[in-house]
């Protein structure tokens, strides 16, 4: 926040954009693009901690980013394909790997989970609003224990599970989570522990303290108590990140993080898994070791304000509006409150397990956080295509599997859940793949025969349009001019080049657009560009929206 | 260099080596990038957050730690005292006891100053202690006179100062729901003359024989007992659940002259509609007196209205007799998560025999209300209420019921 709104940034900015505009000369490809991965060379040694003011973030999301006109600026961490290469902040795994429903179901766990045979308390649980504890198990690791609201049981503990194998599947730094269980019969308090009181002073940790957490959990039949268990997160705890601006003491973080793909395309993420609760108090920050050096390693780490959990039994407005919402508040001022918001119609199928959560009503281009940060803000239509196709990797099978994890009791509540997630799926693919040209995977091959993929045909969103076209360009990667060298159509995501330039190392421009009589958005062509190589057609460039 | 950097910040990659080739060429894409990450290594400040966050940091974290000692105080001393400002220091004793000392003052010289240690967790959480010490001041309090059948031309007013000590422990054995109440109070009220320009002083219409207690300044030995059923969220704030009970009191006059017994009966119930899109809210309200064998009970401690929380479009104590009725009725909108808006229905009663609270002959109105709201709490309502004695708008720091 404090970076955007500095003027001497903004101007800078502004300079730097007239430069860009002018310049026209200038190599467009290196011979490593696209990249996979950004390199982060820098060390982050000397990242302090941050803390970022809860109630400053709120009313600054709720009152100045809600009120922004998004930037329409394309998103900065993207390679040259229009992908996001790996880094510290994101790894591509669904949707550019292969991933087995083992794979999702396992995430981002180790084969060590706690050890419950005995639990010693340290210090009490921080931050959320469910009831929990830091402690360490009988192998001596230490675990964030979070339980489940009494009328909500294997809710929250179900939730954290299946978002974070959700959310470690589609790319983002995830926290070790297991379903464990809590004895009170078998739980000593670390003499050291203490809690800190409503004076504001640690004393130490009493069984009443244990008592207190335990009569806002949910029980089980034989006295013990379900949990989730997060693992402490290795290297040195630095903070949580903002939505927007950059770290000023990491030399790596150079894209303001608004204009991070994989943030922004958290909206639609979000949405899928009604992960309501966007804010920097659930990101965090560590410095870690890699290579020798210290960089900043980004973690999305509490996904559990999702799947209805977030929603206590009386907050049916979650996902639907802000905490604070200028039009519906309008509407319903005026009318006396007759004017219904959809939140207050929309029906549920309510598991205690599973909350407030459904796929019939869902719009995922009207969903709502509790408060909107600027990534949510400035994601544009390519960056929801990219984040629909990482949701539309997600077969009916993974996702059963990622909710599997999440132990719970009724298997009508698990199925139930994997539905809704299923039905949400196909309605963010049916959002957001035909909104614009929706073609991908160009692969052209020896003999000048190029096929490419239709993203919101295959999945039968769209239908298939009259017919492809593609222009062909030599392309100068040292100066960017281009030269027409011809155009073909074909009524099938395929067709054979014209005379291409065979010399290893030129470059071509091919433009694919479709003629869609619903869709006219697919008549912008995305760019793609194509190196040759000794080994044939190497794709380097792809533009979907400049 | 710095062009170039920049627009990494702010472009897409494969913009950004555009303008590369201008500076030293980079040999690779990564290269490039290091040479960006390099030049902000030379440039790197401290992420410290801006100078508004940092304010607001400092007041939220002196609030959560405990360590907010002063705070406002907005009720007064009486009711109809008016707009009132005030304020308090509060400070915890130990982990969970504090100690709150308070005043406020109004414009019209209504004054309190007071002092309370609470306990919130006894008995392992089941229970609440409350010592309250102070000394109030109202300057003119209204007095129609006695009765449902007197006139706004019959106003008068009053002041009077009261010294109190009052001990209060409430028990709720499950934690929700039941609630046991009791307490004991020692006061002196000091009925006098009443400063107000607007009406004659009380005592140029009354004398002690007309109206009881006129000028009387007894002791009270106060104790009282409640039995609950409250299933509300937070009385301060509610969209669901009800209030059911019966508070009895005594009054114990110290020199047997205005002794007398009181049973107050409540019933609070909030109706949630379409996912409290509205909510329908009823309360009943009913004060008994039983008088002493042989004494009285002085006009100022007889059940009334006070004004802004009961029949909202009336003066602030119109209506007092020995016994009183309210029935009140509101259908309350959900505007956002911090605002609703209400209509609402009052209808009022006293009575000098229990017998004659019934239906017939109430004062009533009707009116709208703006409430902003926190989940438990309310601390600002404004409304505006229209009875046959005309308009009132009112102001209040809690929630009508």
């Amino acid at each position: 926040m404090q970076a955007i709104l500095r003027p001497r940034f903004v101007a800078i900015v502004l300079l730097v954009a007239a430069a860009a505009t002018v310049s026209s000369a200038g190599r467009r490809f290196y011979d490593d693009d696209p990249i996979a991965r950004v390199p982060e060379r820098q060390s982050a040694a000397n990242a302090k901690e941050l803390d970022i003011d809860l109630f400053f973030e709120y009313a600054y999301n709720l009152f100045v980013n809600a009120e922004r006109t998004p930037s329409n600026v394309r998103a900065g961490n993207i390679n040259t394909i229009d992908e996001v290469p790996d880094s510290s902040w994101f790894i591509n795994r669904i949707g550019t790997t292969p991933m087995t429903a083992a794979q999702v179901a396992r995430g981002v766990n180790s084969d060590t989970p706690p050890a419950p045979e005995k639990w010693t308390l340290l210090r009490e649980k921080s931050a959320g609003t469910n009831p929990g504890f830091t402690a360490r198990d009988a192998n001596g690791q230490t675990w964030f224990l979070q339980f489940d609201a009494p009328e909500f049981p294997e809710g929250s503990t179900g939730d954290v599970e299946v978002s974070t194998k959700l959310y470690y599947a589609l790319g983002f730094n995830q926290v070790e989570t297991f379903v464990t269980t809590f004895d009170p019969a078998r739980v000593e308090i670390d003499p050291k522990a203490t809690v800190k009181r409503p004076n504001g002073k640690r004393t130490p940790f009493t069984q009443d303290d244990i008592r207190r957490v335990l009569e806002r959990s949910a029980r089980n039949a034989d006295g013990t108590y379900r949990a989730s268990a997060g693992r402490l997160l290795p290297g040195k705890v630095i903070g949580s990140f903002r939505y927007q601006g950059t770290r000023s003491d990491d030399p790596n973080d150079l894209v303001p993080h608004e204009n991070r793909r994989e943030l922004r395309s958290l909206r639609v993420f979000g949405a899928w898994t009604d992960l309501v609760d966007l804010k920097a108090g659930n990101t965090l920050d560590t410095l870690v070791d890699e290579n020798g050096r210290a960089i900043v390693k980004h973690y999305l780490q509490d996904v559990g304000s999702s799947l209805g959990m977030a929603n206590n039994l009386h907050e049916w407005d979650m996902g639907w509006e802000y905490y604070y919402d200028g039009p519906a508040t309008k509407k319903r001022l005026l009318t006396f409150g007759f004017a219904l918001s959809p939140w207050q119609t929309v029906p549920y199928v309510e598991y205690p397990s599973i909350g407030l959560f459904e796929g019939d009503e869902f719009d995922p281009t009207t969903w709502k956080p509790q408060t909107p940060v600027l990534a949510y803000m400035e994601m544009r239509p390519d960056d929801a295509f990219w984040a629909a196709r990482k949701v539309m990797a997600f077969t009916d099978d993974l996702i059963r599997a990622a909710v599997h994890t999440g132990q719970y009791s009724n298997p009508a509540a698990e199925a139930h859940l994997a539905s809704v997630l299923i039905k949400r799926r196909d309605k963010i693919g049916q959002a957001y793949l035909p909104a614009i040209n929706p073609i991908v995977n160009p692969v052209l091959r020896d003999g000048g025969r190029l096929t490419f993929e239709n993203a919101a045909v295959a999945p039968g969103f769209a239908e298939a349009p009259r017919s492809y076209r593609a222009e062909w360009f030599t392309f100068d990667n040292a100066t960017g001019a281009t030269r027409s060298i011809g155009h073909t159509d074909s009524a099938t995501p395929a067709m054979t080049a014209p005379s291409l330039p065979s010399g290893v190392g030129t470059y071509i421009e091919v433009d694919l657009s479709a003629d869609s009589p619903t869709h006219a958005s697919w008549a912008k062509p995305v760019k793609t560009y194509f190196r040759l190589t000794s080994g044939g057609w190497k794709l380097v460039g792809l533009e979907r929206l400049p | 260099m710095l062009v170039a950097v920049t627009l990494g910040f702010a472009s897409p990659a494969i913009v950004r080596a555009q303008d590369a080739q201008t500076a030293s060429e980079p040999a690779s894409r990564a290269a490039l990038i290091e040479q960006e990450e390099q030049t902000k290594a030379d440039q790197l400040k401290p992420a410290e957050p801006g100078k508004a966050e940092a304010y607001v940091s400092r007041i939220s974290d002196a609030f959560l730690s405990g360590q907010m000692h002063w705070h406002a105080f907005w009720q007064n001393a009486y009711s109809g005292g008016g707009f009132t400002v005030g304020a308090g220091y509060l400070t915890h004793v130990s982990s969970y006891n504090l100690i709150d000392i308070r005043g406020s003052i109004t414009p019209s010289g209504y004054k309190r100053l007071e002092a309370q240690f609470f306990a919130p967790e006894l008995f392992a959480r089941h229970g609440t202690l409350s010592l309250l010490g102070g000394w109030r001041e109202a300057t003119a309090v209204n007095f129609f006179g006695i009765g449902q059948a007197t006139h706004t031309s019959s106003l008068t007013n009053y002041g009077f100062t009261q010294p109190y000590f009052a001990a209060n422990l409430t028990v709720m054995p499950t934690r929700q729901l039941f609630v046991l109440g009791g307490g004991f109070e020692v006061s002196q009220w000091k009925q006098g003359a009443g400063s107000s320009d607007a009406s004659p002083s009380i005592e140029t219409a009354y004398t002690p024989a007309t109206l009881p207690g006129l000028g009387a300044s007894p002791v009270y030995y106060h104790s009282q007992g409640t039995v609950a059923i409250d299933s509300r969220t937070s009385p301060g704030y509610t969209r669901r659940g009800g209030y059911y009970g019966v508070t009895a009191h005594d009054y114990t006059d110290k020199d047997g002259a205005f002794g007398f017994d009181q049973v107050d009966y409540t019933a609070i119930q909030h109706i949630p509609l379409l996912r409290e899109a509205w909510v329908l809210a009823f309360r009943a309200y009913a004060q008994t007196t039983y008088i002493k064998t042989g004494q009285q009970e002085p006009f100022f401690m007889m059940p009334s209205f006070s004004g802004g929380s009961d029949l909202r479009a009336y003066a602030s104590w119109r209506l007092r007799d020995l016994n009183s009725l309210l029935l009140q009725g509101e259908w309350r909108a959900e505007v956002n998560r911090f605002l609703e808006m209400a209509l609402f229905y009052d209808a009022g009663k006293v009575a000098h025999d229990r017998s004659n609270l019934d239906l017939h002959g109430m004062k009533d109105d009707y009116g709208i209300g703006f409430r902003f709201h926190g989940a438990i709490s309310t601390p600002l309502r404004i409304e505006l209420a229209k009875g046959n004695e005309g308009f009132v708008l009112n102001f209040s720091a809690s929630q009508v019921f």
